[in-house]
């Protein structure tokens, strides 16, 4: 025992603790380098750029500076410099100089003592000014105060007086030195002139850089990182700040410059939408995904991570996440794709199937089949039951793929629900007189009429023709070449006079057709295809088994998801719901038994779109209908589809979600709604109808960029109700489209949000507006100078000529337009709407009136038009009968059909 | 110095007009030779249709109108054919002459109005009336400029080479063509569908013809010193 320990102590454990102490330190070593190097790949990526940065900055100066050897005028101003300084520094020259700033300097010290006696004496006066002061108050005598007070007064003016001379002479020597030495500095200012841009490169690479004495490094990588303020909630709902370090590797990505280095140091492809999203605001991970804390890996960073839910979005992806900020994302630049899902989502109408937040409320896309029996030849809807397609391929009912059974039960079904109110409706509308598709004059007539009325902003007439076009293969309204296949030349007739007396619902507008014009139209469009009688599908339809068999398959595919069904009316969405099916994780979707498919949330999506139906299996039936999309649209959704995500965005980083983001949005889906684009151009989109007018674009509708800073917003909103000729010369006609009162204000709003017009009512004074403006302005308008009525209207005076020389009417200018727009506009015409007819008088306004003075002449012009529809007339006549003259002219109320 | 190369550059601008933006290079050509010759219609000369003068009738109906978009002479000569070198580089300078063209009677003199790329145009309005010079140019920024009673002449100025309609929104028959050159040697054929271009420098060419209702013809053309080539061509209705 003893010898044991004995022979412990006499052990040496050197080898053992050299084996650990060298353990130890590579142990050490290892984990700095870890720490430091393997584990901070960001380090070698920043460390690149900031050589690169640095490089780059010293080839400029390099460049700089050889550019500037190589300038004669530089080397000039140099040469003359140097001359002009020895010239200085040498003989009389010098001498004079040297003298100079001597006497500068003594000048100086006298300038600066007499400063100095001044203060001191207006010190002493303040003290005196208290003596005598004092004196007063106390009652006692002040004489000898007053006294020295004055003569202290006296001594103060002597230095003043001095001071101002001193320094006056301070200034005439400085000059005279200026004088003496102005080649040199003029050559001097030039010099720095010609320096400006290499001082600037200079500054930037000494920005670049970490100075050391007379040593100069590159800068230390660090991490960088942006902090959203509370953007992520917790699994409580409380609010999380999420950190982006994205910009510790991508070091280059909000600099311009770098676009043609390999990533991570590239330059962000699109910069203009960094500016509108700078990086230290908004992060990457908002728009891109990934995991933005991560900086261990690129695979981490990216979150490319089999638990990490938002992996980076890439290529078109990235697209998804724009309508998470913006509500809409039709207009935005670089989110093509995106908007492309939004629209054809609410045009395709797939929110009557699929509850979707944000999108609840939408109004059912199809039209109403309320009285589809009064409408519909009973073959023709078997038919298209069976296969719209195969009826009309561009539209936009989707493919059931029923078959021929099942096409006549829900036929069947259609037919006798909507049997009551059709035959009501049909009681009402009689076979109207004198609707003859066999009078080729009338035919002719009639397709003359739908050719120049407007009606190809929305439909196309011959077979394949699609002015309106929704998606790659879609149509916003239905093609007419096959029309009388499907319905009579009765209900035609009925629906062109009104269509909302047909369908309340109904999207297509009132054209304020004459029976003439109703007639020949009808007989037109009677001549368009022809019903195909199919007696065998016909006789079935009364079946009771067939009606009961198409009832169950109208709610089982849920038919009233886009149409108006009697009887259907408290049925629900048959669809499941999609307000976070961009969340969707890959357990929760089916992938039937296909295995040729990869195991994508993307792959599945696309999929799914492209055949509804494909995962389907002999225990799974699936009901969705085939919409027979097209590659872009397929991948557009599927976009649209992935911003469908379970965590919100807060409040504060939505890019519109203020009063003017949802005024817009409203508007622009009652834009899409009625297909105003069809025929105008609004927000610089639309204006289809513009293809037939090629050849004379003013006889196309009028352009309405920029229609919320040109109308005023009463008038407008009038206007859409109860719409009144504006242009004569058009033939193409503004519908009635029979907006409610709420649609209309919508509208008005909208108009007024895109141009951010806050104060949208205008009220002028007459007699705020001075008449001397109104007299030069009726001389300005005069045939002597710009002739204004030689095409404009004025209430009931027509100009002369045919009217598509005439331009609107002046009268109705009080009433409809806002006072500043009419500025802008007599400024420069082309550049408020390019292309106009109206010609630019400005610059070129007269010399002999208003002094020539081109900013009074236009508001002298807009003074007077503004009068022009001044209800004095109604003055007269008393208030009572005022209220409705809207057109402020009563021709222009007249003119009305 | 600057201001020496910007002088010598207004004086080369001057000397060849504004043509010098085309690459076109003007100066003294001696030993030209001359290509004169013909342009016809060929088929039946339609007449031409009268135009319904509806508008400021006391100034603007003195005279008959008449369209003016094919106007066919006795013996088949197409007038206000337009006949132009295409592939010039080198040549004369242009006539000092300044361009002018006039709305008289509400008609445009001429109908078919040359003018050198970059040079002052005078716009001359001899009327009395409001006209406007709308012009439906693709290559030149488009105009529209009223010109009201008391602005009897305005200038304008059209930099790049192209040929376009210019109407009068005021009067809807008021319609005429500005060919804006890239060099002098274009021609205008007369009454009876003659051109005539002096001083081209010797070589091969294109000759090309355009006319505003009938299109577009090419030949080619060997020219030699001191030599007329006579070239013909014919168009027909499209």
């Amino acid at each position: 025992m003893r010898r044991a320990e004995w022979d412990d102590e006499q052990r040496s454990y050197s080898a053992i603790f050299l084996v650990g102490v060298g353990l130890l330190l590579a142990g050490a070593l290892w984990s700095i380098w870890d720490d430091n190097i393997s584990r901070r790949p960001w380090k070698k990526y920043q460390a690149q750029f900031f050589q690169l940065q640095i490089d780059r900055a010293r080839h400029a100066v390099l460049d700089e500076e050889r550019r500037l050897a190589a300038d004669p005028e530089y080397q000039r101003v140099l040469r003359d410099l140097s001359a002009a300084a020895k010239k200085l520094a040498s003989g009389e020259t010098a001498r004079e100089l040297e003298r100079l700033r001597k006497a500068l300097e003594q000048q100086k010290v006298r300038t600066s003592e007499l400063d100095l006696d001044l203060r001191i004496v207006k010190s002493r006066i303040e003290e005196a000014w208290y003596e005598y002061d004092h004196a007063i108050l106390t009652g006692r005598p002040a004489e000898k105060a007053r006294a020295h007070l004055e003569e202290l007064e006296k001594e103060r003016d002597g230095l003043a007086a001095a001071l101002q001379e001193s320094e006056k002479k301070e200034a005439e020597i400085q000059a005279q030195i200026s004088t003496v030495e102005a080649e040199a500095g003029r050559l001097e200012k030039q010099k720095e002139a010609m320096e400006a841009e290499l001082r600037r490169l200079r500054q930037r690479l000494a920005g670049l850089t970490l100075s050391v004495g007379p040593f100069q490094f590159p800068k230390v990588p660090r991490i960088e990182q942006v902090v959203l303020g509370e953007f992520d909630r917790g699994n409580f709902d409380t609010p999380l700040n999420r950190v982006d370090r994205c910009h510790s590797c991508h070091a280059a990505i909000d600099k311009p410059g770098f676009e043609d280095q390999p990533n991570p140091l590239k330059t962000h492809p699109h910069l203009d939408l960094l500016s509108h999203h700078p990086v230290d605001k908004f992060g990457c991970t908002p728009c891109h995904g990934g995991q933005g804390a991560a900086v261990n890996s690129a695979r981490q960073a990216h979150g490319e991570e089999r638990f990490w839910d938002q992996p980076l979005r890439r290529g078109e992806m990235v697209q998804a996440s724009c309508i998470q900020c913006h509500r809409d994302t039709r207009g935005l630049a670089h989110a093509d794709v995106v908007a492309r899902g939004q629209t054809l989502f609410e045009e395709l109408g797939c929110h009557g199937c699929h509850l979707t937040e944000g999108y609840e409320n939408l109004e059912k896309v199809g039209p109403s089949l309320r009285r589809i029996a009064a409408k519909a030849d009973p073959s023709w809807l078997v038919r298209w039951v069976e296969s719209p397609p195969r009826y009309r391929p561009r539209t936009r009912m989707p493919d059931f793929l029923f078959n021929r059974e099942q096409a006549i039960a829900v036929a069947a079904y259609l037919l006798d629900s909507s049997r009551p109110e059709s035959e009501q409706w049909l009681s009402r509308h009689p076979e109207p007189e004198g609707v003859d598709p066999g009078d080729p004059e009338l035919v002719a007539e009639g397709r003359q009429l739908v050719e120049t009325l407007g009606c190809r902003g929305c439909h196309g007439l011959d077979a394949g023709e699609s002015p309106a076009s929704l998606g790659a293969n879609k149509d916003i309204a239905p093609n007419l070449s096959a029309v009388a296949e499907k319905t009579t030349p009765r209900w035609i007739y009925h629906w062109l006079r009104s269509p909302r007396d047909y369908s309340p619902v109904a999207r297509m507008p009132n054209l304020r057709l004459t029976d003439r014009e109703a007639k020949a139209i009808a007989s037109y469009l009677a001549t368009r295809g022809a019903p195909k009688a199919e007696p065998a599908a016909v006789a079935r339809l009364a079946d009771p088994a067939a009606i009961e068999t198409g009832k169950s398959l109208v709610r089982k595919y849920g038919c009233f998801g886009c149409h108006d069904i009697p009887g259907m009316e408290n049925e629900s969405r048959v669809g499941v719901e999609l307000s976070a099916f961009g969340s969707k994780t890959l357990e929760e979707l089916f992938f039937g038994n296909h295995t040729d498919i990869p195991y994508t949330w993307e792959d599945w999506t696309y999929h799914k779109l492209r055949d509804p139906r494909t995962y389907a299996t002999e225990r799974i039936e699936q009901q969705m209908p085939n919409f027979h999309l097209e590659d872009p649209d397929i991948r557009a959704l599927r976009v649209f589809l992935k911003s469908r995500a379970d965590e919100k965005i807060p409040e504060k980083y939505m890019a519109d979600a203020n009063e003017r983001g949802r005024r817009i949005l409203a508007g622009r889906r009652l834009v899409h709604r009625y297909n105003c684009t069809g025929c105008h151009v609004i927000e610089g989109r639309g204006g289809d109808i513009r293809a037939f007018y090629a050849e004379q674009p003013t006889m196309a509708p009028p352009i309405l960029n920029g229609e919320g800073a040109k109308v005023q917003s009463d008038w407008l909103f009038g206007f859409l109700k109860e719409p009144v000729p504006l242009r004569p010369w058009l033939q193409v006609r503004m519908p009635t489209f029979g907006f409610s009162d709420r649609e209309a204000t919508i509208l008005v709003e909208y108009f007024a949000a895109l141009d951010h017009v806050e104060t949208p009512f205008v009220h002028i004074v007459s007699a705020e507006v001075p008449p001397e403006n109104i007299e030069a302005g009726r001389l300005l308008a005069s045939k002597e100078y710009f002739d204004c009525f030689s095409c404009h209207q004025r209430g009931g005076q027509k100009p002369e000529g045919p009217p598509e020389g005439w331009a609107p009417d002046l009268a109705l200018a009080r009433q409809r337009l806002q006072p500043d727009w009419i500025l802008r506009w007599l400024r420069d015409p082309q550049a408020v709407q390019p292309g106009t007819k109206m010609p630019s008088f400005f610059p070129g306004g007269p010399e002999d009136v208003l002094g020539g003075d081109e900013d009074l002449q236009i508001r002298a012009l807009r003074d007077y038009i503004m009068s022009l529809g001044e209800p004095r007339a109604l003055l007269a006549r008393g208030p009572s009968q005022g209220e409705g003259n809207r057109g402020g002219a009563p021709g222009a109320a007249a003119a009305a059909n | 110095m600057v201001r020496k190369t910007l002088g010598a550059f207004a004086a080369l601008a001057l000397v060849s007009g504004a043509a010098s933006v085309s690459g076109y290079e003007a100066g003294p050509v001696s030993g030209g030779g001359t290509i004169a010759g013909q342009v016809k219609f060929q088929g039946s000369p339609p007449a031409p249709k009268p135009l319904e003068v509806t508008k400021d009738k006391e100034v603007c109906g003195v005279t008959p109108k008449h369209d003016e978009s094919l106007l066919v002479g006795p013996q088949g000569g197409l007038k206000n054919a337009v006949v132009f070198l295409t592939n010039v580089s080198k040549g004369k300078p242009f006539a000092s002459a300044k361009p002018v063209l006039d709305q008289k009677g509400c008609q445009y003199i001429p109908h078919v109005f040359l003018t050198p790329a970059g040079a002052t145009v005078d716009i001359a309005n001899d009327d009395g009336i409001l006209h406007n010079i709308h012009t439906y140019s693709k290559k030149n920024p488009p105009v529209n400029r009223a010109q009201p009673k008391f602005k009897k002449v305005i200038q304008e100025k059209f930099s790049q080479p192209e040929i376009f309609e210019v109407r009068c929104d005021a009067h809807g028959w008021m319609q005429a063509w500005v060919v804006v050159q890239d060099h002098p040697y274009y021609a205008v054929t007369d009454e009876g569908g003659n051109y005539k271009l002096t001083d081209v420098p010797p070589g091969e060419y294109e000759l090309k013809v355009w006319h505003e209702k009938l299109g577009e013809k090419v030949q080619k053309v060997s020219i030699q010193g001191g030599q007329t080539a006579t070239v013909n061509f014919e168009l027909a209705a499209k």
